[in-house]
């Protein structure tokens, strides 16, 4: 991302010098007002961001060293406090750091849907391909369907079918209490999330497959590589950055899932995810308050460092010409 | 539209390179027609059994919002034993969930939002393409670094911002943040007004238009349709979003489609099961026919993304 954006700008200052005078004057009034006005267009951003973004990102620092009164409206500086309570249940049974582990537990395990649905999405295309499949536009737009709908819809209805008496029990029948265990309800999330998914993944791997360049399948024909030698050998190597692109996106994505504990879970501390525990311990007393900020801080901290790795990794391992 | 063309041609050699293999090791020629006939067959197995899976959550929705609260939540019916409407009947007249209040609302945001948030990432985008801007690279940064900052670390600050100025239970805290672009957009719009030569521009200038004047009667026009693909990814957004409006909004008369979605669905002794089911077919319909008529849009942006990202 970032060197595109260099790698642009720097094409637009290349394209300018034709078209700009001969003699190089100081900066004449004429291009200090069009700074000015430049600069006024690009306003209104730079301060929604400021209000926004900046501000609202530095706050919430400072509220994570503090014990907010709400009634009286004060605040009182606690140091690390609320980070050493976040995490202390990972070592003794605090009631609360048992809370936030668990929601970082939970929230892992629900990233499982993100390999799912990308090795779904691998099938999926690679067959599309493979079997030289018509009407590919079709499964397309088939596949891509729930990705567009409303999350909270898909929810209502797929906790429909996961309920005791729902439809999937009743297939199956089975009597499983997918909605009242614990595991159980994540790893219904976890299913619906994958299938819900395959549909993004598919569509980026298929548009990567389509991308690597034909001469390396001519060449390996004439080698007597088969479809599937082919697949492994050439297809799946190149489509690395592809998959690194899903699996850093659904990462983001995943870490920062809500309406998974609150709509489909209605809750349930079983499947609680990160965010859920930082809007439920924002109310929870004195110290909720500088908990559930300590918390962001946490999570916005985890998510800062997957995208900067992304920057550095994507040239290293990944293949890309 | 290029997409189209190197899929086809992508095809074209894959089946071009498969004769010349069927005609180089002929020997092997009928048990390789027998595998591509196998493979065919199960990736069409596959494929469609994926998409009936799919697929099947909506029709699933459509068939069960005619069905009885006690029929759906108590015993399990594939077809409604018997069709009822008193479930969309209840969410048009019924006062406990104002289904239009809520559409209203949501109409509300996203008209508002689109329109000057559009506005100003279109003005913003002029400048960072066409303008003389000084250190455009750092702005460009400097707005882009916001991407990578979750809504959960902003949200609860902006929430204790919002209860002081009573703003909270309003739509303001979902419509104020808007009026100041979207970098995404901005971002996207820089690229497509780079294509746009300097000429049109110069020749204005020396008829006496200013900067603003060259923005709106020149540049505007040439972007439609780069604004309309933004606008219409921006209103499935807005329109699908529920995070932050069900953190706002509290009483039932202000929320927006999907949060009152979320109250039915909260709501559920069974009763309310197909009542919920009914609204969420009734919010799904729009972002259909927008998808199905926008399809080709959609699927296309996406596949750009990745090969770009």
């Amino acid at each position: 991302m970032e060197n595109t954006v260099n790698a642009a700008t720097a094409e637009s200052e290349l394209s300018v010098p034709p078209q700009a005078p001969p003699k190089k004057k100081p900066r004449s009034r004429v291009e200090k007002r069009e700074n000015l006005v430049a600069f006024l267009f690009i306003l209104p951003p730079v301060v929604g961001f400021l209000i926004f973004t900046a501000i609202s990102m530095g706050c919430t620092f400072v509220f994570s060293f503090q014990n907010y009164y709400v009634r009286r409206g004060t605040s009182e500086f606690v140091g690390f406090t609320h980070y050493v309570s976040l995490f202390s249940g990972m070592f003794k049974a605090g009631e609360l750091g048992n809370a936030f582990i668990k929601s970082v537990g939970n929230t892992i395990f629900l990233l499982l849907s993100l390999p799912v649905s990308i090795i779904f999405g691998l099938v999926v295309a690679g067959l599309l391909r493979l079997g030289d499949v018509k009407g590919g536009k079709i499964f397309q737009i088939l596949y891509y369907l729930p990705a567009v709908s409303s999350a909270v819809a898909l929810n209502i209805v797929w906790r429909y079918i996961f309920q005791s008496n729902g439809l999937l029990n009743h297939m199956f029948g089975t009597g499983t209490p997918w909605l009242s265990d614990d595991m159980l309800l994540k790893v219904a999330i976890v299913l619906k999330n994958s299938l819900n998914a395959t549909g993004g993944a598919m569509i980026l791997l298929l548009a990567g497959m389509l991308n690597v360049s034909k001469e390396l399948y001519e060449a390996s024909s004439l080698d007597g590589a088969g479809k599937f030698k082919q697949f492994f050998a050439i297809t799946l190597p190149m489509l690395t950055p592809v998959i690194f692109y899903l699996l850093i996106t659904g990462l983001i994505g995943g870490l920062q899932s809500y309406a998974d504990s609150q709509v489909f879970a209605k809750g349930d501390s079983g499947a609680a995810t990160i965010v859920y525990f930082i809007w439920q311990q924002r109310t929870n007393g004195a110290a909720g308050y500088g908990i559930a900020s300590s918390a962001s801080v946490f999570l916005s901290v985890c998510i800062m460092i997957i995208t900067l790795v992304q920057f550095k990794v994507s040239n290293k391992w990944v293949y890309e010409e | 539209m290029e997409n189209q063309k190197d899929y086809n041609a992508a095809e074209a050699t894959v089946t071009e390179t498969d004769t010349e293999l069927t005609v180089t090791v002929y020997k092997n020629k009928s048990h390789r027609l027998w595998l591509t006939v196998l493979l065919k067959i199960v990736a069409y197995a596959v494929l469609v059994l994926g998409a009936v899976l799919l697929v099947f959550p909506f029709l699933w929705m459509l068939l069960s919002s005619f069905k009885t609260g006690n029929e759906a939540s108590l015993q399990f019916t594939f077809f409604p034993k018997q069709w009822v409407f008193e479930n969309y009947k209840e969410l048009f007249t019924g006062t406990d969930f104002p289904i239009f209040r809520a559409l209203g609302n949501t109409v509300l945001i996203e008209v508002s939002v689109i329109i000057i948030g559009t506005f100003v990432s279109a003005m913003a985008a002029f400048s960072f393409a066409k303008l003389k801007l000084r250190h455009k690279t750092f702005w460009l940064l400097f707005l882009m670094s916001g991407m990578m900052v979750p809504y959960a670390a902003l949200m609860l600050p902006q929430y204790r911002a919002f209860d002081a100025m009573h703003m909270t239970d309003t739509l303001w805290p979902l419509i104020l943040p808007g009026f100041f672009g979207n970098v995404s957009m901005i971002f996207f719009l820089i690229q497509y007004m780079r294509g746009i030569p300097n000429a049109y521009f110069e020749a204005a200038r020396i008829d006496g238009a200013n900067h603003f004047t060259c923005f709106i009667l020149i540049m505007l026009p040439l972007i439609k349709t780069a604004i309309a693909a933004q606008v219409i990814f921006w209103f499935v957004g807005i329109w699908n979003d529920y995070f932050a409006p069900s953190l706002y909004l509290t009483s039932r008369n202000r929320m927006t489609l999907q949060v009152l979605l979320g109250q039915l669905n909260a709501g559920t002794s069974g009763k309310y099961l197909p009542m919920a089911l009914a609204g969420a077919v009734l919010s799904s319909i729009p972002m259909l026919v927008i998808y199905i008529s926008c399809q080709k849009f959609f699927i296309e942006s996406l596949a750009i993304s990745g090969v770009k990202g």
